[in-house]
C-alpha cells in the first residue's frame, strides 16, 4: 500500500509539473517533419493545357482572404498559364505559421512577410532573388522599398508607409497656436515643437508647464506624444545624427552620444517638459490613446492610422491634420512596409514573380490604398499628379494639399529613409532587447545613457544574432 | 507470529489482484502520458542541445544553450526573479482572499447564490477582455485608479508602467481571478462535520479557536490541493505579459513562460527556447517537490495516517 500510494502521488506530481512542457509538444511534431531537403523532389513540368498552380499567403481574416482571392481570380481569368490560390492567415500567428510551414517544407510559393523577418529569412536561404522582377517595366517601386541582403534586392515592400505627425485642430485653435507645418522646408525644430507642446498642455487650472502654480500631477490635456515603440525610435536617433546601426546594418550605433541624446529627449517630453503622457512603449495603439482619445494635441505615428482608425474618428467629428515630423539636426522620417516575397522552396518562382508583379499594381490593392492604410509602391503615383489626385482626393483623407505635402511629397523626399530592417539582420532580437533596456528610461528611474551603455555589449551581440 | 502472518498473506493476494485490475485500467492514461508528455519531453531535451531555428537543419551543439543561458543571456535572471515574485504574491494573496470569501459565502447570508456567482464570474470571463479592462483601470495618465488618486489629492501611481509596481499590480488581477479556488474551498468547508463545531461550542471555544482547530485542519487537504494548483498555474504565468505589458517595463514582467514564448515564436530560436523550457521545468519541479515533502507535516487526514 505504502509503495503504491507513493508511486501514485509521484506520478500525479510529475504529470502536473510536466504540464508546463505543453509547448514542447509542438516542437516535437515539427522535428519529425521532413527538413528543407525534401523540397527538392523532382519537378513536374506542367503540360501546355494545364495551368501552373501557385499559392499566395497573406495576413488577414478569412473575409479579407476572400477579397484577395477575388482579385486573384481576375488574374487567373486574365491569362492561361497561372492559377493563384490565396491562403489567409491571422496576423498574430502569421510568422509562426510560416515558420512551421517552412519546417515542414510546405511553404506557399509567394506571400507577404513581416518587415523584421525578411532579411533573416533571406540570410537563411529561404527567399528567391527577385532583382530581375521589374526589368523592363516602365514604373519601378520607390528605391527605398527594396529589401536587400548583402547588397542584393531580396524582396519589395507590398506597401509604402511613413512616419508623420497628427494633430488635433480644435486644440490648436483653442490655444491660438499655429498648426504644425505640413511642408518639409518649414518643419519645426525640436525646440519649436516642445515650445508649442507646452502651450497646448493644460493642468486642471488651465496652467501650462513652466508657469507658476503648474501642477504636473493634474494635467488634463497633453501637448505632444512621440511614439516610443522601439522601431519608431530609430527616426529620432537618425534626426539627431546618430542611428541604430551603420549604413549596412552590420554594426551598432545606438551607443553613440547622438543616439542616446535623442532617446533621452523623447523621454524628457514626459519627465522634464511635462508635455507628454507617459508611454512605456508596450502597446501599439498610440493614436487611439492620444489623438482619438482626445487627450493629446500632437502625436507621431505611421500614415496607416488614417485608414485604420482616424477615418472613423473623423466621421464622428474629430478634426485632425497631418504634418511632417519635427527634427533635431537632420530632417528624417522612416519609411517601411511589409514585404511580398517568393519562397525558395517554390517550384515555380517565375510564375510566383509574375503574379506578384501583377498583384502589387495599385489597382489591385485599391481597397487598402483608397482607405488610407497602404500607400502605393510604384513611383508614378507620387510623381504624376493626376494619379495622386485619384489616390488622395477622397473623403477618407485629410484635405488634399495637406496630405499631399505631409505624406506624398514627404515620402519621396530626401528625409524619407528606409527603416533598418530593410537591410539589417536580427532586428527582432535587437528591438526586443532595446525595448527592455529602455523600460526604466521612460519612467526616469535611469537615464538613456546609463541604460544603453550598461547593455551595449548585449545589444551588439543581438545584432550579430548568434543562434 | 504465524497466526498474524496468515491473514496478512491472504489480504495481499486480494490486494494484488485488485492492483492488477487497477494497472490495466491505467494503461490508457499511461499511453497518453508516454506519447503526449514523456516522449515529447525527451524531444525537447534533444532539441535543447541544438541550434535549431525551424528554417535550417539543426546542428548538435551539446550544452552550449545551457551555458549561454547562465552566462550571457540578458533576460533569464530577472525573468526567474519576476516569476517567483509574481507566484509568491499571487499564491499567498489568492489563498487568503479565496478562503476568506469562501468562509463568508458559507454563512447563511441573504442572496448567497448570487454572491457565489459574482465571485466566480471573473474566472470564466475571457482573459483578453479582463486584461483590457484592467489596463483602463491601471492606465498611468488618465486611468480610473489614477483619477481616484488625483481626486483625493495624491500623486499618480504608474502601476503597470512602473517596474516597481508592475508585478504587484498583475498579482492583484490574478488574486481577483481566483474564483475557482473559492468554489473548491466552499466545497471543502461544507464537508466540515457540524458535530465538531457543536461539541467545541459547548466546551466554550470561541469563533477563532473553532476556525483554527476544527475548520483549518478539516480542510487542510483542500488547502494543499489549492496551494499546489495555484502555485503551478502562477509559476506558468504568461497571459498578463502577452496581453498587457510585453514583459516590460524593462524586464520586470518578463515571466519565464513569456521568455520561452518570445524565444521560440518571435525570435525562432527553438533550440534555445527548449533549453529555457527545461530550466522552467526544473524550477517548477523543485517547488512542487518542496511542497509535497513538507505537506505531511500539516495535512490532517481523517482516515488516519495512511502513508
Amino acid at each position: 500500500m505504502k509503495a503504491g500510494k507513493k508511486l501514485g502521488v509521484g506520478l500525479i506530481a510529475a504529470a502536473l509539473v510536466f504540464g508546463v512542457i505543453g509547448c514542447g509538444n509542438n516542437n516535437e511534431t515539427k522535428n519529425t517533419a521532413p527538413s528543407g531537403e525534401a523540397s527538392k523532389s523532382p519537378e513536374k513540368t506542367p503540360s501546355k493545357t494545364e495551368k501552373v498552380k501557385i499559392t499566395y499567403s497573406m495576413w488577414g481574416t478569412a473575409e479579407e482572404g476572400k477579397v484577395v482571392q477575388e482579385t486573384a481570380d481576375k488574374f487567373n481569368a486574365s491569362q492561361d498559364k497561372i492559377e493563384v490560390e490565396v491562403q489567409a492567415i491571422p496576423y498574430e500567428n502569421y510568422m509562426t505559421k510560416l515558420n512551421t510551414m517552412a519546417t515542414a517544407s510546405q511553404l506557399p510559393d509567394a506571400g507577404m512577410m513581416r518587415e523584421d523577418g525578411v532579411v533573416q529569412w533571406s540570410s537563411e536561404g529561404m527567399l528567391t532573388d527577385v532583382s530581375a522582377m521589374y526589368e523592363g517595366s516602365d514604373s519601378k517601386p520607390l528605391d527605398s522599398l527594396a529589401y536587400t541582403y548583402q547588397g542584393k534586392p531580396v524582396a519589395y515592400a507590398a506597401t509604402n508607409e511613413i512616419l508623420l505627425m497628427y494633430y488635433n485642430k480644435d486644440m490648436f485653435d483653442k490655444a491660438g497656436v499655429p498648426y504644425p507645418p505640413s511642408a518639409l522646408d518649414k518643419a519645426w525644430t525640436w525646440d519649436e515643437f516642445v515650445a508649442a507642446a507646452k502651450k497646448l498642455t493644460n493642468d486642471k487650472n488651465g496652467k501650462h508647464p513652466g508657469e507658476d502654480g503648474f501642477d504636473s500631477q493634474s494635467i488634463v490635456q497633453y501637448g505632444a506624444s512621440v511614439e516610443n515603440l522601439t522601431w519608431q525610435l530609430e527616426a529620432w536617433t537618425l534626426t539627431n545624427g546618430g542611428g541604430f546601426y551603420n549604413d549596412d546594418g552590420t554594426d551598432v550605433r545606438i551607443g553613440e552620444d547622438a543616439s542616446v541624446e535623442a532617446i533621452q529627449k523623447v523621454a524628457d517630453l514626459y519627465l522634464k517638459d511635462h508635455v507628454a503622457p507617459l508611454s512605456v512603449g508596450q502597446t501599439d495603439d498610440g493614436i487611439q490613446r492620444t489623438i482619438i482619445a482626445g487627450t493629446v494635441a500632437m502625436a507621431t505615428n505611421g500614415q496607416w492610422n488614417v485608414g485604420t482608425s482616424l477615418n472613423k474618428a473623423k466621421e464622428e467629428g474629430l478634426k485632425y491634420g497631418v504634418a511632417v515630423l519635427p527634427y533635431m539636426k537632420d530632417k528624417v522620417t522612416l519609411n517601411t512596409g511589409g514585404a511580398n516575397v517568393v519562397f525558395s522552396q517554390s517550384k515555380h518562382p517565375q510564375e510566383a514573380m509574375e503574379w506578384l508583379k501583377w498583384y502589387t499594381q495599385e489597382e489591385n490593392n485599391w481597397g487598402l490604398i483608397s482607405s488610407g492604410i497602404w500607400m502605393p509602391v510604384l513611383d508614378k503615383w507620387y510623381k504624376d499628379e493626376t494619379l495622386t489626385h485619384k489616390w488622395v482626393d477622397n473623403p477618407n483623407f485629410p484635405p488634399y494639399d495637406e496630405y499631399k505635402s505631409a505624406v506624398v511629397d514627404y515620402a519621396q523626399s530626401s528625409a524619407a529613409r528606409p527603416a533598418s530592417w530593410f537591410f539589417t539582420n536580427h532586428t527582432t532580437e535587437f528591438n526586443t532587447l532595446l525595448a527592455s533596456v529602455l523600460g526604466d528610461v521612460w519612467t526616469g528611474k535611469t537615464t538613456a545613457k546609463d541604460a544603453i551603455s550598461k547593455n551595449l555589449e548585449a545589444l551588439k551581440a543581438a545584432n550579430k544574432g548568434d543562434k | 507470529m504465524e497466526t498474524f502472518n496468515k491473514p496478512r498473506q491472504r489480504r495481499s493476494r486480494i490486494y494484488s489482484s485488485e492492483a492488477r485490475v487497477a494497472y490495466i485500467c491505467l494503461i490508457p492514461a499511461f499511453l497518453g502520458l508516454i506519447f503526449l508528455t514523456y516522449l515529447p519531453l525527451l524531444g525537447v531535451l534533444g532539441i535543447s542541445m541544438t541550434n535549431w531555428t525551424g528554417l535550417t537543419k539543426p546542428e548538435f551543439i551539446g550544452l552550449h544553450n545551457y551555458i549561454k543561458i547562465f552566462t550571457t543571456d540578458p533576460y533569464i535572471k530577472e525573468s526567474i526573479i519576476a516569476t517567483i515574485y509574481f507566484a509568491i504574491l499571487s499564491v499567498v494573496g489568492s489563498m487568503i482572499y479565496s478562503l476568506f470569501i469562501a468562509i463568508l459565502l458559507n454563512r447563511k447570508i441573504p442572496a448567497r447564490g448570487f454572491f457565489r456567482a459574482v465571485f466566480y464570474v471573473p474566472f470564466v470571463l475571457p482573459a483578453a477582455a479582463i486584461y483590457v479592462g484592467w489596463s483602463w483601470l491601471y492606465e498611468a495618465n488618465f486611468g480610473f485608479f489614477n483619477y481616484l488618486l488625483s481626486e483625493i489629492g495624491l500623486n499618480k501611481v504608474l502601476f503597470i508602467a512602473d517596474s516597481r509596481y508592475v508585478v504587484p499590480s498583475l498579482s492583484l488581477i490574478s488574486v481577483w481571478l481566483a474564483g475557482n479556488l473559492i468554489v473548491i474551498f466552499l466545497a471543502g468547508l461544507q464537508n466540515v462535520p457540524v458535530v465538531y463545531h457543536e461539541a467545541a461550542e459547548m466546551d466554550g471555544a470561541n469563533g477563532w479557536k473553532r476556525f483554527r482547530h476544527i475548520t483549518l485542519p478539516s480542510i487542510s487537504p483542500i488547502i494543499f490541493y489549492n496551494l499546489l494548483m495555484s502555485l503551478i498555474a502562477n509559476l506558468q504565468v504568461v497571459t498578463p505579459a502577452l496581453s498587457l505589458t510585453n514583459g516590460g517595463p524593462g524586464n520586470s514582467s518578463r515571466f519565464m513562460t513569456y521568455l520561452m514564448y518570445d524565444q521560440a515564436f518571435v525570435n525562432y530560436k527553438l533550440g534555445y527556447a527548449c533549453a529555457t523550457t527545461f530550466i522552467i521545468f526544473a524550477i517548477l519541479a523543485g517547488f512542487t517537490a518542496v511542497l509535497f515533502k513538507t505537506s505531511n507535516r500539516w495535512i490532517f487526514s481523517e482516515g488516519g495516517d495512511d502513508k
